[in-house]
């Protein structure tokens, strides 16, 4: 499963619908959405677009901070359910090869450098939030990772290792609001809470980190496995390796750089970028919600960008 | 210049700097005119000033119980016991104009740069690419958007600076607030109270007004407004009466002439708020919010729901809604960024900060303050002052309030609930002049409603009414009880079964309980029942108080300044009577049955007070919607009662020997007694009881005086089904004259009440499903 076995480009088709029924009708439903993927430098959106049911009565998009695409929407009719359809077209070409070095991670005048761009750029992913604390118990846990003067592309790919040895996939255990420490103590967790643990293990060793929300390709390739996350939006998250620049990690799936991963958008963590988050304004009612994602290489499209466009 | 040695009574620590007295013992110049109060002989009579104080603040409704409400089932507010007063120390801090011009310029100061740092990190950033404020500490506050809010107009109009004198004398800031800062109001309440409580002293030092900081803010607000919209209308936006500072927010609405809204009152939609009125929706162009920016949009933050207005940031952000303070404001509160302001300030305004941040280990400098025990105590107190920002002018409010520090207080938050009024003294004349207020176009506020204020509105009506009755019932059935103990078993039990049902009226219950009454047993004689009924109608008297009180307090901008008095003394009636019938013994196992728990005299000073509360709806309220509520809630439970003392009283058939001391009851309970005493002048017989309760139109007691009001008031809202309503409700209210007994009923009252509280109910339920039936049942939806 090393790079060179992909093709160079592949053209993968995504859609992430998203179903709420609610008991009573709603008078008003505000959304907010991020759902389009952005543009990196390793992939390339041809086509994406947003489809809502009801039609919404307002409709904007904007950027945030960090450049990502947020859709807002209002329906201000009666309603009793809504479905968030989004489909995109994403050229994903090949993550270049990891450097075989890099600095060491705790050379703070790396990790740290002086200059405008960065402290824009980087430096917000240092910010511990609430769902990213700096825990005490971080520093036990990591301790074989973070040796000294050891080279962070080394780092970032043994604490990957690490995430995915010690914890175990569990998608009953937690939700959004399970804490850190709760998933550090009980050893088990979704993609999310992972990204969430590899952010705050970097981000309290000095190395700035993003969460990347996004996805897995759903039907893997002809004798590759399924990988683990493929049913829903994944999360990943990305280090920022001075000289190189962002390297992601993938620690649910244990591959640095993650391979046929689509982007969609990265913040300092998954409240930043929650996929879909909303309020509806109505009767007491009660709701339910279906996701599902879908996401497949389309045939013959993987002979680059340059012939299809 | 005269020097006071002062005694005993006060001496402030060795070494520290006090506000009044002068390292040699003397009391300082400016203090001059307070010096004499200062003296033992005086402590009494600082104490009752304070206790005048007490009673003007309560007056304002600052004095009960408003701070702690919370809500039950989400949909009704009711009271928690403790009660969290704003209390007044009648001894000021007076401050030399040189003194406060110190002050005034590093508030000013502060105000631009809280202004110029907002736009700053939600703009160019130039504080993080010029590594003056680390990126990982901005990015790390719970405040910071990643959705950059774009306010029109200034980023801070308003911004509250705590400062505190050093052990040394030098003036630290402790922090300023830019979220929703409290305190002008409080501050302006407070001179208003000790003008009048310290009149001599405060007239002899003239000491500069603040009045005029309310105009200022009107004004500064009214800039706000996108210049497209030549008729701002402005808002406060209030956290409700369960925020800590809703006596100001509602306070400062009354005195600016605003609408004081909850976030459920407002709607976004087209990226425009809109304010849900009676008459539908009414386009909002500012607001000024006093509800905190975690809270404000459950969208963009997880806050707790049902506070906030959903996507009120979005409208903020396309600039059809100016908020004051701007959202994301609240990043620089606190000390967070107290390493980086010295800095900033450098860089942004190009000058160095004119006063620093109170460090760890300063010691803090003293002032006199009056302790609950009512002795003088050199006491840290931390000053808040305003700085309210117009385009380009800014003004320091020149007077601020003291909040007095508890033993181990934080400066940032006094627990103590002390305050102090703070006067500047000294001022040139030019300071001294009032601005004058700018005449403001607004909304016809007698027109315009908004519906929760028009619900709650008629809630007061409904529960004042309730509550008048429960204290009626039990007074006179309690009395009759206490001066004839024999009418408990009279005509084998007639007066009190009928007694016992006007009693479960009270409560809506119907005549008879299905269950034996608990505690009384299934073999409980008949007249056990009437003191456990007793029981009941007394606790639905408090509960129905604890209703009118939240109710009212949380319209209290739609009421008279009297009437804040009445409910404050309403409220403390109400705390006790809860003590006194939760610590009533079982009724059952009372030895003196039929004795209430409350004395006669507590209910009767209730009625006094409902009495002052309906004369003050009647003859202090301008006739509007605001008051047609309130005023149809009255007349709908005051129908709900006639029907339920006739159908309770009158509707069995009773032996006369028991018949007359039930009709009396039920004419008493119905205040119609007297009038039927001073028209009838005869014992009281059936056919003349249900005229003058039911077909009297000019008994405004009775029910057919209720239902002319309530025809009114329906089509004077030009409501089709309130007006069939009321129709079927008066058909009902026709009475037939033969009231023979068929089976030991009445048929005729049976009917009667049948066919008349049907409608009625029917109009309540209609009441609140097409007039208030805002759906404000945010809900978050799921996500993952």
């Amino acid at each position: 499963m090393s790079a060179g076995t992909n093709p160079p480009v592949v053209r993968f088709a995504v859609e992430h619908r998203t179903s709420y029924r609610y008991s009573q009708p709603m008078a008003d439903g505000y959304t907010v959405a991020y759902l389009l993927p952005r543009d990196t430098p390793q992939q390339r959106v041809i086509t994406a677009e947003v489809a809502v049911d009801p039609a919404p009565d307002e409709r904007e998009e904007l950027a945030d901070h960090f450049g990502n695409r947020v859709l807002r929407m209002g329906i201000h009719a009666a309603h009793d359910h809504l479905e968030v359809t989004a489909r995109s077209l994403v050229d994903v070409m090949a993550p270049p090869p990891v450097p075989a070095t890099s600095v060491p991670w705790d050379d703070r005048g790396g990790a740290h450098p002086a200059g405008g761009r960065d402290a824009i750029a980087v430096d917000p992913f240092l910010a511990h939030t609430a769902t990213t604390p700096a825990l005490p118990l971080l520093a036990e846990l990591t301790a074989p990772v973070f040796v000294a003067g050891r080279p962070l592309v080394d780092v970032v790919r043994a604490l990957s290792s690490l995430i995915h040895r010690e914890f175990q996939f569990d998608n009953e255990f937690t939700d959004v609001s399970t804490p850190l420490d709760v998933v550090v103590a009980e050893r088990r967790g979704v993609c999310q809470d992972f990204a969430h643990l590899a952010i705050a293990c970097l981000r309290s060793r000095g190395v700035a980190a993003r969460y990347v929300s996004g996805y897995l390709e759903t039907a893997p390739a002809p004798g590759q496995p399924k990988l683990t996350g493929s049913d829903a939006s994944h999360a990943w998250c990305s280090a920022w390796v001075p000289g190189t620049g962002w390297l992601d990690l993938d620690p649910t799936n244990d591959q640095v750089p993650p391979q046929r991963h689509i982007t969609v958008a990265w913040g300092r963590d998954y409240f930043d970028v929650t996929p879909v988050r909303g309020v509806v304004v109505g009767p007491v009612a009660t709701q339910t919600l279906h996701v599902g994602v879908d996401v497949r290489a389309v045939v013959g499209t993987s002979t680059g960008v340059s012939e299809t466009r | 210049m005269e020097r006071i040695i002062v005694t005993d009574h006060y001496r402030p620590p060795i070494g520290g700097y006090d506000e009044a007295i002068a390292p040699d013992g003397t009391v300082r110049p400016t203090w001059s005119g307070l010096a004499g109060m200062l003296g033992a002989d005086h402590l009494g009579e600082l104490l009752e000033r304070r206790r005048q104080a007490d009673r003007i603040l309560d007056a304002e409704g600052a004095g009960h119980l408003v701070h702690d409400l919370v809500l039950d089932d989400g949909v009704r507010r009711v009271a928690t016991a403790e009660s969290r007063p704003w209390r007044l120390d009648p001894i000021p801090i007076v401050l030399d104009h040189a003194e406060f011009e110190v002050i005034a310029k590093a508030v000013e100061q502060r105000a631009r740069l809280v202004n110029v740092l907002l736009a700053d990190v939600y703009g160019e950033q130039r504080l993080l690419r010029e590594r003056v404020m680390p990126a990982a500490l901005l990015y790390s506050l719970p405040a910071m958007r990643t959705t950059a809010p774009a306010p029109i107009g200034t980023w801070a109009v308003h911004l509250a600076v705590d400062v505190v004198r050093t052990g040394s004398g030098a003036w630290r800031v402790v922090q300023q607030i830019a979220d929703a800062p409290s305190g002008l109001g409080y501050a302006v309440m407070n001179r208003a109270v000790t003008a009048r409580v310290m009149p001599e002293v405060a007239g002899a030092h003239r000491v500069a007004p603040i009045v005029g900081a309310l105009d200022t803010l009107r004004a500064a607000l009214a800039a706000q407004a996108s210049s497209v919209h030549r008729n701002p209308r402005t808002v406060v936006l209030s956290g409700g009466p369960s925020h800590p500072s809703y006596v100001e927010q509602s306070y400062l609405a009354l005195h600016m002439g605003f609408h004081l809204v909850e976030g459920g009152d407002l709607v976004v939609r087209q990226g425009r708020v809109w304010l849900r009125a009676l008459d539908g929706l009414e386009p909002v162009d500012v607001i000024y919010r006093r509800v905190e920016d975690r809270h404000l949009d459950p969208l963009s933050s997880d806050t707790r729901l049902g506070i906030g207005t959903p996507a009120l940031d979005w409208a903020a952000q396309r600039g059809l809604v100016s908020v004051a303070n701007a959202v994301g404001a609240s990043l620089t509160d606190g000390n967070a960024l107290d390493d980086v302001l010295a800095d900033a300030c450098r860089l942004l305004l190009g000058e160095p900060i004119a006063l620093d941040a109170l460090g760890a280990r300063e010691v803090l400098g003293t002032t006199p303050a009056l302790t609950a025990g009512g002795t003088l105590e050199a006491t840290p107190v931390v000053l808040r002052f305003h700085a309210i920002v117009e385009s380009d002018r800014c003004t320091v409010v020149p007077g601020a309030t003291g909040r007095v520090l508890a033993a181990g207080d934080p400066p940032v938050a006094p627990t103590s609930r002390s305050s102090k009024d703070v006067w500047v003294v000294g001022a040139p004349a030019t300071v001294l002049s009032a601005r004058r207020r700018a005449p403001q176009p607004q909304v016809d506020l007698g027109t315009s409603v908004p519906r929760r204020a028009a619900e709650a509105l008629y809630w007061v009506g409904r529960s004042a009414e309730r509550a008048e009755f429960a204290a009626r019932a039990v007074r006179t059935i309690g009395s009759q009880c206490d001066l004839d103990p024999t009418l408990q078993t009279l005509a084998g039990g007639q007066w009190a079964s009928g007694a016992v049902a006007v009693l479960r009226s009270v409560r809506s219950l119907p005549p008879v309980a299905d269950e034996p009454a608990a505690g009384a047993g299934s073999a409980a004689p008949i007249h056990h029942q009437v003191a456990v009924e007793l029981r009941g109608a007394e606790r639905a008297l408090v509960d129905q108080l604890g209703t009118l009180v939240v109710e009212a307090t949380s319209v209290r901008e739609f009421l008279s300044t009297t009437t804040g008095r009445v409910l404050g003394r309403l409220a403390r009636v109400q705390a006790e009577m809860a003590a006194v019938t939760a610590a009533a013994p079982a009724a059952a196992t009372t030895a003196t049955v039929g004795t209430t728990a409350t004395d006669a005299d507590a209910l009767d000073a209730v009625l006094v007070d409902l009495a002052a509360l309906a004369g003050l709806a009647t003859e202090s309220t301008v006739r509007g919607p605001a008051w047609r509520f309130l005023d149809l809630g009255r007349r709908l439970e005051r129908a709900l009662v006639v029907l339920g003392t006739v159908e309770a009283g009158l509707g069995a058939a009773t032996d006369p020997i028991a018949f007359q001391p039930l009709a009396e009851c039920v004419l008493s309970v119905n205040e119609s007694l007297v009038a039927y005493r001073r028209r009838y002048r005869s014992d009281v017989v059936i056919d003349a009881v249900l005229d003058l309760l039911v077909g009297d139109d000019g008994n405004p007691r009775g029910l057919a005086f209720q239902l002319d009001r309530l025809r009114e008031h329906v089509a004077s809202l030009v409501w089709r089904e309130g007006d069939d309503l009321v129709h079927r409700a008066s058909l009902g209210a026709m009475q037939t004259t033969d009231h023979a007994a068929v089976l030991g009923r009445r048929p005729s009252v049976d009917a009667l009440v049948i066919a008349t509280r049907g409608p009625l109910l029917e109009l309540a339920d209609a009441v609140v499903r097409s007039w208030f039936s805002a759906p404000a049942n945010p809900m978050m939806i799921g996500r993952r």
